[in-house]
């Protein structure tokens, strides 16, 4: 059997807080394979966020031990995390935290350039065109839609070409429609060019298409 | 309404003054430089008022050139109250081969009339300088002591004099009402100096007439009878209330010059001031939206945060006061001790309610457009967090209050000023330099913008991602240009005057300018004087022209003091001028209008006049000029205008007459010498030798002096624009610290995106780098644009960029921004990027 891409061993997640430590996640054991379509729900607090922060060595663990993409994270630092990451994961948030200062291209180009992709401006510009955003290459995140925004995301998650795209809550701050528009493409992006889905989210609907369903309840997984 | 605003504002303000740092710190900066500056202009204008007569040296003075009073006029000095008579000349002090250019003061017993002279040892003056077997004592200062190695008791030579050194002068009263010093202090009996032949007629000296008159004498009735009773005496009037019209001049006016710098310290600080009230008002966000909801008009709330701000700033402009007074105090007795004048270091209250007033206006007029979209901003928008508490289109009403304010701070600054058409001048430089950097900046960062998208920028990744940071809107680009950009630029101005006029100083001497000026050679003197010059080796050309002294007294008519003159040529009439005669034009000098007389022309005396004084006096060629020679006036008519260089620093004159004008009257020569600088010593002490009476000045020497003085002027200046630097320091520190939550969020989404901390660091490191070097290099330019015109327009002279001065300021503002970027860069390179992700999902 091939190694799974993220393998998850007994990992817990306690952090501090002005009342004391609060423990977020308990003994989660995961496996994740290549290719894989995988909804992380559960209610509000249950840790759904704080697991894809794991996985994406964004957080590091308390306790038990965590591989993605090959590279065991226990001890990992700041910057082997950040070159795990580096054209092999593409996350995308809630609040699209795209950097404000920066056009659509521009923030498309980060991941490009920080790899060194050769033609980055091309790759960036088709990656946008992929989210139907060609026509507004040149704007800056305040000028366009929580929609559009989110698009902006998906193409620069997806524009280095990742195996493992996490997605944080992506339609949570989107209404219905437009919602809708962007899960098609996350999905319809993601099985294109072959990539591993990870997807948070509190919507049953959105979760069920994804292939496989963790629930988490009180920093567990529940079934 | 006031009540309920006041309570909000008060509930407001609970929450500290966290926002309010650089706010704080551009207020007390600029407030505190004013305060400062005002209190020592103050201080030394209320001390020479207080001290006038000292400084004088009596109630009133008259000065005659190079004659003394006449009998007529002497008796009605004394009918007037007590006097002492003073001379004043340049001589050379001699002991054996060492010599010394001094300023030589004869005074009679009755000197001083106010004040004391202190002395080495505490010996009377009468006792020190009283005669002992005929032989005058004297005393000199102590470098000049130090320079000869003179000895109490020691014979020393003065002109063709002896006399006997007694000691140091330590103190001198009069010492500020002397005016311009070519060299050290050293003082004798008029006596002494007439019977070593130093007052003949003929020779270059000044004498003075102080008056002691009964209290309660009205001084300006006594001048209007002198000038009735003397109307030709071509007596320069002086009196204790303007005891030294030179230094209160320059006091005054380069205090109202640092009091600019001040102010363009708290334009600087206004960006500041401006973006801590948008910061402060984009956190109250959610409160503001909560007034609104709850029924707080938006006059309302304007009111109760308009308050706050006020409060603020009452704090600050306190605390701004406080520290411009706090420093005088502190640092006043030290300057006192090195200030020429008397100076009363008290607290002053005029100069600190008008820096008060100062702060007060800047406050309300860069916190007024910030504020003023609380007025119109709608509680939807809030609710909705449309808006953000940007900067934006403030509307009409409010434009014309900002205007109105803008227009009463500059009416005040200029009213205010002991200089007002300096000020104003200097003023709309500020305003306009701060509108020129501002649009600089939006230029430069759309420049910088378009740069991003470049070919080179695409191959240069790291380089793109900053240039485009540096580019952005809201990136801060055109903030950083104005507050560093004019703090640097004033320190690029004057590092660039000062290189050049070191460099037209230091450069003029091999090329064009003589080694020696010598005066008070006697006509029988002068062949056997260029006889010395020529026997000795390394001597050159050597120039020399009659040389008499006279007070220009009317112009076509007209008494000088009544006539209407370009304020450029006002001092020609002040004091007495040099005046020559010949039969040629002198060389290097050019006809620009009228003839010159021919040879033995004898009809009524004409004049060649220096072009630019004549007309800036507004004299055209056939009107008259009278001049006071000796105390007799001659009028002439002016024959022609010639253009004169004075920077070759030949031998010329404002006033040149035709010789049958002066023929008879007593003068002597003025003489130019070019040398080798290893000929210098032996030509000293030939002249010194031989002809003793004859007074040599090293140009040398006098460019060094002025060098030094100019050094000084540049050190206080730079001082000032220091200030504006610091300000503009504090201005980027709060920017940058108000940036940080932005970087913060920026570098976790950079490490999501697989960036490595050092890439990040580069990235901050090189927007930090660039935006302070397009600051530096905008500075440079209009800096070194300034300088431009400062030596081409004022000093008529060519400009050179200095480039070590250059790349300092360019390097300067380099490393400031990328050393207060790369400590604000800290917190944001150390953060876990799941941290800030969480807080920004709320």
């Amino acid at each position: 059997m091939a190694e799974p891409l993220v393998k998850l061993e007994d990992v817990g997640l306690t952090l501090p807080s002005q009342a004391g430590d609060v423990e977020i996640l308990k003994n989660i054991s995961l496996d994740i394979g290549a290719g894989e379509q995988i909804a992380i729900v559960g209610p509000s607090g249950s840790g759904k966020s704080s697991l894809l922060m794991l996985l994406g060595g964004l957080e590091p663990a308390t306790n038990g031990a965590i591989s993605v993409l090959g590279q065991d994270l226990r001890n990992a630092d700041e910057d082997t995390l950040a070159r795990l990451r580096r054209g092999r994961m593409g996350v995308i948030f809630q609040s699209f935290q795209l950097i404000p200062t920066m056009t659509a291209l521009e923030n498309v180009l980060v991941p490009l350039e920080i790899t060194g992709a050769p033609d980055a401006k091309a790759a960036a510009t088709r990656a946008l065109e992929e989210v139907e955003l060609g026509h507004r290459i040149d704007h800056y995140p305040a000028q366009m839609s929580g929609g559009e925004q989110q698009r902006v995301a998906l193409a620069r998650a997806l524009a280095p070409g990742p195996v493992l795209l996490l997605a944080d809550e992506p339609t949570g701050n989107l209404d219905g429609e437009t919602g809708a528009h962007v899960t098609d493409l996350i999905f319809r992006l993601a099985e294109q060019h072959g990539t591993t889905l990870v997807l948070v989210t509190h919507s049953e609907a959105l979760a069920t298409r994804c292939a496989r369903q963790i629930r988490l309840s009180d920093g567990r997984i529940a079934a | 309404m006031i009540a309920f605003a006041w309570k909000i504002a008060l509930r407001e303000l609970r929450g500290g003054l966290a926002g309010f740092r650089v706010f704080l710190a551009c207020l007390i900066l600029g407030v505190g430089g004013i305060a400062a500056v005002g209190s020592v202009t103050s201080a030394i204008s209320e001390g020479m008022a207080a001290e006038g007569q000292t400084i004088l040296g009596g109630d009133v003075e008259l000065r005659f050139a190079y004659r003394p009073a006449n009998e007529d006029e002497l008796a009605w000095m004394n009918a007037q109250g007590d006097v002492s008579r003073i001379v004043s000349m340049r001589s050379m002090l001699s002991k054996g081969e060492e010599r010394a250019l001094a300023e030589v003061k004869g005074v009679d017993d009755a000197y001083p009339l106010y004040g004391e002279v202190a002395m080495s040892g505490g010996a009377s003056l009468n006792d020190a300088l009283a005669p002992v077997n005929d032989v005058p004592g004297l005393l000199v200062e102590p470098v000049l002591a130090a320079r000869l190695g003179l000895e109490p008791g020691h014979e020393v030579r003065l002109g063709a004099g002896t006399f006997i050194y007694r000691g140091t002068i330590e103190a001198e009263p009069d010492r500020a009402s002397a005016g311009f010093a070519m060299g050290p202090r050293v003082m004798t009996t008029v006596e002494g100096l007439d019977r070593a032949g130093m007052l003949t007629t003929g020779v270059i000296y000044r004498t003075g007439y102080r008056i002691r008159v009964p209290e309660g004498t009205d001084v300006a009735a006594m001048k209007t009878a002198f000038d009735a009773a003397f109307p030709e005496a071509g007596a320069r009037w002086r009196d204790r209330a303007n005891a030294a019209p030179g230094i209160a001049r320059f006091v005054q006016r380069f205090g109202a010059f640092l009091i600019l710098v001040g102010i363009a310290a708290l334009a600087v600080g206004g960006v500041g001031i401006a973006s801590a009230v948008q910061g402060y008002l984009t956190r109250k966000l959610p409160a503001i939206a909560a007034l609104r909801t709850l029924g707080a008009t938006g006059a309302t709330v304007f009111l109760a945060y308009a308050m706050q701000i006020a409060l603020i700033a009452g704090l600050g402009i306190i605390a701004g006061v406080a520290l411009g007074a706090g420093l005088v105090a502190l640092f006043g007795p030290l300057l006192s001790a090195s200030l020429p004048v008397p100076a009363d270091f008290t607290i002053h209250a005029e100069p600190l309610i008008k820096a008060a007033v100062f702060g007060a206006a800047a406050a309300a007029l860069f916190t007024a457009w910030p504020l003023s979209w609380l007025r119109r901003v709608r509680p939807a928008e809030l609710l909705r967090r449309e808006t953000t508490g940007q900067v934006r289109w403030p509307g009409w009403p409010t434009v014309a209050v900002l205007v109105a304010l803008a227009a009463l701070f500059a009416v005040l600054v200029i009213f205010w000023s002991p200089a007002p058409w300096l000020v104003a001048i200097c003023l709309g430089g500020i305003i306009g330099a701060v509108v020129v950097l501002r649009c600089l900046g939006w230029v430069t960062a759309w420049a910088v913008r378009r740069a991003s998208t470049s070919g080179v920028a695409a191959r240069l990744p790291t380089l793109r991602m900053a240039l485009s940071a540096v580019g952005a809107s809201g990136a801060g680009t055109p903030s950083t240009v104005v507050a560093l950009g004019l703090g640097l630029g004033v320190l690029t101005a004057i590092g660039q005057i000062d290189a050049n006029m070191q460099r037209m100083l230091n450069d003029q001497l091999p090329e064009g300018s003589p080694a020696f000026f010598f005066v008070d050679i006697q006509n029988e003197q002068l062949d056997p004087f260029r006889d010395k010059i020529a026997s000795i080796d390394g001597t050159g050309d050597l120039g020399s022209a009659p040389m008499l002294r006279g007070i220009l007294t009317h112009l076509d008519g007209v008494p000088a003091k009544e006539a209407e003159i370009d304020p450029a040529a006002a001092w020609v009439l002040r004091g007495d001028r040099g005046v020559s005669y010949a039969t040629a034009p002198p060389a290097g000098s050019v006809l620009t209008e009228g003839t010159w007389w021919e040879a033995g022309y004898d009809g009524p005396p004409l004049v060649s006049f220096a072009e630019e004084e004549g007309r800036e006096l507004g004299l055209a060629v056939g009107e008259t000029i009278t001049i006071n020679i000796l105390g007799r006036p001659i009028t002439a008519e002016v024959a022609n205008f010639r253009s004169v260089e004075w920077r070759s620093m030949g031998i010329n004159f404002i006033m040149i007459l035709s010789p049958n004008a002066l023929a008879g009257a007593p003068h002597t020569h003025i003489a130019t010498l070019h040398a080798d600088e290893a000929a210098e010593g032996e030509i000293l002490r030939t002249i010194g030798r031989e002809m003793p009476n004859v007074t040599p000045v090293r140009v040398r020497d006098q460019i060094t002096r002025v060098s030094d003085g100019l050094g000084k002027l540049g050190a206080a200046t730079r001082w000032g624009a220091l200030a504006v630097l610091l300000t503009g320091l504090a201005v980027l520190i709060g920017t940058a610290a108000a940036g940080e939550d932005r970087r913060r969020a920026e570098a976790a989404i950079l490490k999501v995106l697989g960036a490595s901390r050092g890439q990040i660091l580069v990235n901050f490191a090189l927007r930090s780098a660039l935006s302070g070097l397009i600051a530096g290099l905008i500075a440079l330019l209009w800096g070194g644009l300034a300088a431009w015109a400062v030596m081409t327009f004022v000093f008529d002279t060519t400009f050179t960029l200095e480039p070590l001065s250059a790349i300092a300021i360019v390097l300067g503002g380099t490393a400031a921004t990328l050393i207060i970027g790369l400590f604000f860069a800290r917190g944001p390179l150390g953060i876990h990027p799941a941290k800030v992700l969480r807080m920004a999902a709320g």
